[in-house]
């Protein structure tokens, strides 16, 4: 079958998908769907007017004095009672705060503590509306803060990771820098911004904050004239509207990913497919035909919203892994689903880990390198007119790109009768899919293979598990990080052969299950490295890094490593069959945890 | 009906998918839980003990000031005189934490002091380092404020506020943001069941099998709609344990119960109906999330809407409006259940477009 032939087939399976879905869709949902649209616009135009009002008289404020109610009437968390002040103090219990005289009583609860926190808050954004209407204004705010950024020579990811370099607790002398000291101009003193300009630009800020920044002081009011701040604003800012508008990417897509999800269980209801299947078409060309519309779709609707914000087509980039990733996940999940139930159910989880990885590291965008993770960080970093570089780019999709390639080639290999149309028990369908990857005449090579696959899919669980972790006290995300990074490892070196020992126990002497060892071992240190040495240099050289990659310098040590926990589970098994599995891999995490400790936290000591 | 019901619950039992469900949601939890114990422990250095007691390096570039004084008071920096451009070079070389250039700007002059900071770019320690600075700073301005007072022409209402400092506190977000959407996520788990346990049985083609037993379509959904309903107490309840054995006390659980079983209702009927009217999967569970997402942003629009009721019922505030609200979601329960009644027995036994 030559290259056009298949394209060909592609093509008119591809026009096939659409005739159906547009079959399915037509009778009544399309006028609903519109109209549900037009709805959809102007409930988020309400609610955007009217703000959501999910906190609503949550703290309960007493004051003697209308004119202190005024201030924080217009937060609805407060419900605000005035009377005098006696009446106030012999119902103080009933109140989460008190205001007699000027002074602030608080209960002293939990809700008490909070709603202080809220108050001050308050405050603080009342003093401000008052203080930008000041004639003088420079009396009202005296101190501006220039912020300038020096880019340091120096790795700047050994402190990433929240290691300090420059504590030198004992000298009493200022610092000599080692290098020749360079040319920096003196600041001028005065201010380059009109007073004018900048009362406009305090008012602005000074509008209440979004409700995400109910949560937290962090986030600091960004600041309208650059570098150029109030002490206030010097908090690094939250690039929330640039993160609401990756929502709006993503959140089509899902629709997009459900609708393929479906089309590939409908093939699967009454062996519907089974017409498909015989024709001369072939597993890969029904696959892409099938992806194809949804691929163009999500492409199309993606451009649509990056014409309409009028953001530069070059964020379409780093969508196109993302994009190819929920569709291979959708056909994987639309092949072992059982029922619609289990569809929804599975679909939800995918989505909401999926969002999970890819969503909260662009919180981080402005603040730390590890948001890079997630591909979304550089479409933040694109809003926001922050070019990236081509190893940034790397860095954030690989991962989408292999994994993604790796389940369209597990889809395809299962593409037949039997798989599609088994109503065996989810576990035992995915056991499946693997056994069908792996041939029982190579068992080497597929064993290499398959393990050497499955390190994209580590990565990205223990990238998820970094995100996850990186945020605790630093203790305690090391430890966490290296015993879950641990436990992944091990499952993942687990698959290949424990596959392979309960499908024919009886083919898999003792000798061959250290040979086995010793190739899952081998195959995982080759993807490994080799994984690394293209893209993960960013990571590797933190200490975070190194607990997961392990250093990238000796190879026997590992080697000796992946093969020790693997042998541990595949003797278990081996030895017990299938009870012996969790055993197993609670060993082979312990010996790895403890050899991760050893190097890792020696070497930081 | 208890017939339907009891197949459709073993069938869940038997492909363990709830378990996915539950597992879900403890992920969400958890992950959320991390990001808000991150975030503020990155902003608020205080509470890394980590970098507690830590004195960061700062270079000061200018004359004599009160800002140095404060600098040094504060008991977090060690403070060098220094000329900037060679503290600008160490600070290059991470041999300082950050530069302060300080203008020779008078207190009571006419213009603002304009301080020069600056700081390493990108970087974890310098963010931290910064928020410290910023406290220092906000006493400096303070101070300034003061010297000029008398310029202002609008004089605030002043406050004064305890002396305890408020720790963080996760509050708002657990009670006013955490337990309601976690208690939301039953609803919208059921809701999605029953348009698939409805469009299963037409698009397997076995609703003719079961309509062929002395059942009535009535009765058929019904039983579905009460598989789903049970699940909802059965989610919600292991919410409030787990969250009650992490010493999160959460009051007027009854109350709660009440209110979380009546949207959801509203939800699966909803639900219900979409999947009776398209009798296909991809159809119905689209415009229903849809609908759903158009309900939601309308409900939250409205204080008292049951989330919000939820937020205010699990801190313990009194006199809520929850039985009127209670009493009028149930009101739209029972048009709803007397809509989907009616149209269930209008309905055919075909997908449309077969």
């Amino acid at each position: 079958m030559n290259v056009l032939q298949f394209l060909s087939r592609i093509g008119t399976l591809a026009r096939w998908e659409v005739k159906r879905a547009f079959g399915v869709m037509g009778k009544g949902m399309l006028p609903m769907a519109f109209v549900l649209f037009v709805l959809l616009v102007a409930a988020t135009g309400f609610a955007a007017e009217r703000g959501l009002h999910l906190q609503d008289g949550i703290y309960s404020l007493g004051a003697d004095d209308a004119v202190v109610g005024d201030i924080f009437s217009g937060d609805e968390r407060f419900s605000i009672s005035i009377g005098d002040e006696r009446a106030l103090f012999r119902e103080r219990a009933a109140y989460d705060i008190i205001i007699i005289g000027g002074q602030v009583y608080v209960q002293d609860t939990e809700r008490g503590r909070s709603a202080l926190k809220t108050l001050e808050r308050d405050y603080q954004q009342y003093l401000d509306s008052v203080y930008s209407l000041q004639q003088d204004l420079f009396a009202a705010y005296p101190l501006w803060i220039d912020l300038q950024e020096v880019k340091s020579e120096l790795d700047f990811s050994a402190t990433q990771s929240g290691m300090q370099i420059s504590i030198a607790p004992s000298s009493t002398a200022p610092p000599v820098p080692e290098g020749p000291v360079g040319e920096v101009p003196v600041p001028e003193p005065g201010v380059a911004f009109s007073t004018e300009e900048l009362r406009q630009g305090l008012i602005a800020s000074s509008e209440p904050q979004s409700q995400l920044a109910r949560y937290s002081d962090l986030v600091g009011p960004e600041s309208p004239f650059g570098s150029f701040k109030t002490p206030s604003q010097l908090s690094p800012p939250l690039p929330f509207d640039s993160i609401l508008l990756v929502f709006l990417f993503i959140f089509p897509l899902y629709f997009m990913s459900q609708f393929s999800m479906m089309s590939i269980m409908q093939e699967r209801l009454e062996r519907r497919g089974e017409v498909l299947l015989s024709t001369p078409a072939g597993a890969p060309a029904i696959i892409f035909g099938k992806a194809l519309p949804y691929f163009v779709g999500m492409l199309a609707i993606s451009a649509g919203i990056a014409l309409w914000l009028s953001a530069p087509l070059v964020i379409l980039l780093p969508l196109l892994p993302v994009i190819l990733f929920f569709l291979a996940n959708a056909l994987i999940i639309g092949m072992v689903a059982r029922s619609f139930k289990e569809l929804s159910f599975i679909s939800i989880f995918f989505s909401t880990v999926a969002t999970s990885y890819l969503f909260f590291p662009s919180i981080f965008a402005n603040v730390h390198v590890i948001s890079l993770v997630s591909p979304l960080t550089l479409i933040v970093l694109s809003l926001q007119g922050e070019p990236y570089t081509i190893s940034q780019y790397f860095f954030s999709t690989s991962l989408f790109f292999l994994t993604s390639a790796v389940l369209f080639y597990v889809g395809i290999a299962n593409f037949r009768e039997e798989r599609l149309f088994s109503q065996a028990g989810i576990f035992y369908r995915v056991r499946e899919f693997i056994s069908t990857s792996l041939s029982s005449r190579h068992p080497w090579a597929s064993l290499f293979g398959v393990n050497a696959l499955l390190v994209p899919f580590v990565f990205m669980v223990q990238m998820l598990l970094l995100v996850l972790f990186f945020n605790l006290p630093m203790p305690l995300s090391l430890v966490l990080l290296i015993v879950s990074a641990a436990f992944v490892e091990e499952i993942a070196k687990s698959v290949g052969i424990c596959t392979f020992l309960l499908d024919t126990p009886s083919r898999w002497s003792w000798a061959m299950v250290i040979v086995g060892s010793a190739v899952t071992a081998a195959a995982f240190l080759f993807a490994e490295k080799l994984l690394l040495l293209v893209t993960m240099a960013q990571v590797t050289e933190s200490v975070f890094g190194s607990i997961l990659f392990l250093s990238t310098g000796a190879l026997v040590f590992p080697f000796l490593l992946h093969f020790t926990g693997v042998l541990c589970v595949a003797g278990l098994v081996r030895h017990k069959g299938s009870a012996g599995y969790i055993p197993g891999i609670l060993i082979a995490t312990l010996v790895h945890s403890l050899y991760n400790a050893y190097f890792i936290l020696g070497w930081l000591s | 009906m208890a017939l339907i019901m009891k197949k459709d619950l073993r069938g869940l039992g038997r492909e363990r998918t709830i378990m996915l469900a539950i597992l879900l949601q403890l992920f969400v939890a958890l992950f959320s839980s991390f990001l808000m114990v991150g975030l503020t422990s990155m902003y608020d250095p205080s509470s890394l003990a980590r970098f507690s007691g830590v004195k960061y390096q700062v270079a000061y570039v200018g004359g004599p000031s009160d800002l140095e004084g404060l600098l040094a008071k504060s008991g977090q920096f060690r403070v060098y005189p220094m000329d900037l451009p060679t503290a600008v070079t160490a600070l290059g070389e991470r041999k300082l934490s950050a530069v302060i250039h300080v203008p020779p700007t008078l207190k009571d002059a006419k213009d603002p002091v304009k301080i020069t900071l600056y700081s390493i770019q990108n970087d974890i320690q310098s963010t931290i380092v910064n928020v410290k600075l910023k406290e220092v700073f906000l006493d400096y301005e303070e101070e300034l404020r003061r010297v000029r007072s008398e310029r202002l022409d609008l004089l605030p209402v002043s406050l004064e506020f305890p002396a305890s400092r408020p720790g963080p506190g996760f509050y708002e977000f657990i009670y006013g943001l955490l337990i309601p959407l976690l208690l939301f996520m039953p609803a919208i788990i059921s809701a999605a069941l029953i348009i698939d346990l409805i469009t299963e049985e037409f698009q397997h083609h076995t609703i003719e099998t079961l309509l062929s037993t002395p059942m009535t379509m009535a009765e058929v959904v019904w039983g579905k709609i009460a598989a789903c309903i049970v699940l909802v107490p059965l989610q919600t309840g292991t919410w409030l344990l787990l969250l009650t054995l992490n010493r999160i006390p959460i009051a007027n659980i009854p109350q709660i119960l009440a209110q979380v079983l009546s949207f959801s209702l509203v939800l699966v009927l909803i639900g219900a109906l979409t999947a009776l009217y398209y009798r296909e999967r991809t159809a119905a569970q689209f415009i229903f999330s849809t609908a759903v997402v158009v309900l939601m942003l309308a409900v939250l629009a409205f204080p008292n809407n049951p989330l919000n009721l939820i937020a205010l019922l699990s801190t313990g505030s009194a006199g809520i409006p929850h039985w009127s609200v209670l009493g009028g979601t149930l009101l739209l329960c029972g048009g709803l259940g007397v809509l989907t009644h009616l149209y269930s027995g209008r309905v055919s036994t075909r997908v449309p477009g077969e």
